[in-house]
């Protein structure tokens, strides 16, 4: 009995100290899409249903355009 | 670890922070934009393009717009990122509560992830850069990130590891080292000056200020709601 409570608070403590990997998937989804959304697109996402007219466009590009320029990402 | 608590504290803390920046940008920058804007304007308008100034403020203020939606997005993607490093070190960062680690580590992050960058790449205005270079720049940005970023992240494990007293000059040393090799090596920025120095000086400045609020304010929400919330720890067992 006391054998399994050990082990068993074993288990909850290895279980608390990692981060499980779908916590791990959604944030570093989350961090490369908005990075690239808010700092680097040139069109590129829209092209996807646009096609070339997107570059010329810059939906994205232009909607950010003020928090590129503020947060320090290259702009024009 | 409690997923959902831990991934909904991270991203509404970023988009709190985000929001937070660009109301702040609204009073503390735009108006180094609007002069930047108006310089844009007026070379524009010398070389023949007519332009309509009620479209334009139309425009404007759509623009205005996506610079809350940008400052949300961005704080999302920053609280990720913040958050994904704050779990992983939370036990080994000091501090006697979850506030004091959680603003310790955004200091750090704010440190290697914007003001490294900045003196290397500053901001710039509206008015300066070369729609042209725009890749290049890019790059060179993206590349004094991950450079800047993955080496603090190895001198981390560096410094975990090691056990003597002299890490905390040895670590830090090899860090400065190391991106004092990259200012060297990676070229300056391609694009000329051309905006007034004393505008593109205050646009910079302003520029830091409003980034290190949203730094230390990522900091600060991400403990208070961990220190709340404690996602750390698994449900707790009740007995029977």
């Amino acid at each position: 009995m006391h054998c399994d409570t050990m082990s068993f608070s074993e288990q909850i403590t290895r279980a608390a100290e990692g981060v499980p990997k779908i916590a791990v998937g959604i944030l570093l989804g989350v961090l490369v899409f908005g990075i690239f959304m808010m700092g680097f697109d040139q069109g590129h996402l829209f092209s996807v249903a646009q096609g070339d007219q997107a570059y010329g466009d810059m939906w994205m590009h232009e909607f950010y355009h003020d928090m590129r320029h503020a947060a320090g990402f290259a702009c024009h | 670890m409690k997923t959902l608590t831990f991934i909904a504290i991270v991203l509404s803390a970023g988009a709190i922070a985000g929001v937070i920046l660009a109301a702040l940008n609204q009073g503390v920058v735009e108006p180094y934009l609007e002069r930047a804007i108006e310089l844009e304007n007026k070379a524009a308008a010398a070389e023949g393009e007519i332009i309509n100034p009620t479209e334009y403020a139309a425009y404007r203020f759509w623009q205005k717009g996506g610079s809350i939606a940008g400052g949300a997005v961005l704080g999302l993607s920053y609280g990720a990122l913040f958050g994904l490093v704050f779990a992983y070190a939370r036990s080994a960062i000091p501090g006697s509560n979850n506030l004091k680690k959680a603003l310790l580590l955004s200091g750090i992050m704010w440190f290697v992830l914007y003001l490294v960058v900045a003196i290397k790449y500053p901001a710039n205005p509206p008015a300066v850069g070369d729609p042209a270079t725009i890749y290049v720049r890019q790059s060179l940005y993206m590349a004094m990130i991950a450079i800047s970023g993955f080496t603090a992240l190895g001198m981390a494990v560096l410094y975990r590891k090691m056990h003597s007293k002299s890490r905390k000059f040895i670590v830090p040393a090899i860090y400065a080292a190391i991106i004092a090799v990259a200012f060297v090596a990676l070229p300056p920025n391609p694009d000329p000056i051309t905006a007034p120095m004393d505008l593109v000086m205050g646009f910079r400045v302003a520029s830091a200020i409003t980034m290190t609020v949203f730094w230390v304010v990522l900091g600060a929400i991400v403990g208070v709601f961990w220190d709340k919330l404690k996602p750390h720890e698994t449900a707790r067992i009740k007995a029977a």
